[in-house]
């Protein structure tokens, strides 16, 4: 058992996943363009969303607090590039 | 009385300076860039700013806003004075829009044992991060120069991701505590706590 927290498109919300704990991170993709298409994730509809919605994303993967697998699959924090400081 | 030292005071980091303005800490800044007109859209600097080296700006207006006085390195951190320049820290913020400086200070706090949190926005604002580096590996750019919040579009965002980080700063400084969370539009979620003897 594992938590799957999805961010698309400013939102955020958890999906259980029954089985996470072996999933590669284009699983992880494959299975989040599935359950966000159809209407699985809370507040999340984009019945539209195309296949490779998130093949830009990052996969994170951490235990919370209480032993619990969490799984995130966020967008890309690199803010720029332009210009090194 | 904690050295809190940000490196990089654009987008992110010159808002989240200006809230940690009551902190009970030295602030630091350090930012080789200069204030461009389009920066007064989506930065913390003012008119009178346009022109100066950054890290002097911020410096200036904390002083001339709120009589807080911080310090001002207006240099580019590089590996020449990485060690100079952060070997007094008690905490780095890395505010920094690319990888390669994000991973410099991520070397330099495992080696020195410094305490060091990260802190990033989606180019198309949507989404935020802030991380503390035992659990930060810096994103890869999908392109060299890859967009950023310079329009002031995102001011909002970014408004909410520097008010996470500040509190994530203050919390620090305060109790020792190490939160990470991830903003989005509508929310900001913790993802990780460790509680630390600061």
């Amino acid at each position: 058992m594992a938590i799957l927290n999805i961010t698309y498109a400013g939102l955020s919300a958890d999906f259980p996943l029954e089985s996470g704990l072996n999933l590669t991170d284009g699983d992880v993709r494959r299975i989040a363009v599935e359950v966000v298409r159809a209407g699985g994730v809370r507040g999340m509809t984009f019945a539209q969303l195309s296949d490779n919605a998130f093949d830009h994303y990052v996969v994170d993967r951490f235990t919370g607090p209480a032993g619990e697998r969490r799984i995130y699959l966020r967008p890309k924090v690199p803010f720029g590039g332009r210009r090194s400081a | 009385m904690k050295r809190v030292v940000f490196c990089g005071v654009g987008a992110l980091g010159s808002h989240a300076a200006v809230l940690c303005r009551n902190l009970a800490a030295q602030l630091v800044f350090i930012d080789f860039d200069r204030v461009e007109s389009k920066n007064l859209l989506s930065q913390a600097f003012v008119k009178p700013s346009l022109g100066k080296n950054k890290a002097d700006a911020l410096k200036a207006q904390l002083l001339n806003f709120f009589g807080i006085k911080a310090e001002a390195f207006g240099v580019r951190l590089g590996e020449d004075n990485v060690e100079v320049l952060l070997k007094q820290a008690d905490l780095v913020v890395d505010c920094f829009d690319n990888v390669k400086s994000r991973t410099l200070l991520s070397r330099f706090a495992t080696k020195n044992d410094t305490p060091l949190v990260h802190a990033g926005i989606s180019g198309d604002g949507t989404f935020g991060l802030v991380r503390w580096d035992e659990r930060f590996v810096a994103d890869a750019e999908d392109t060299e120069g890859q967009a950023t919040c310079e329009g002031g579009e995102h001011l909002p965002m970014l408004g909410f991701v520097a008010s996470v980080l500040a509190r994530t700063i203050q919390d620090f400084v305060v109790s020792g505590e190490r939160r990470d969370a991830i903003v989005a539009l509508t929310s900001a979620t913790v993802t990780n706590a460790t509680a630390t003897v600061g």
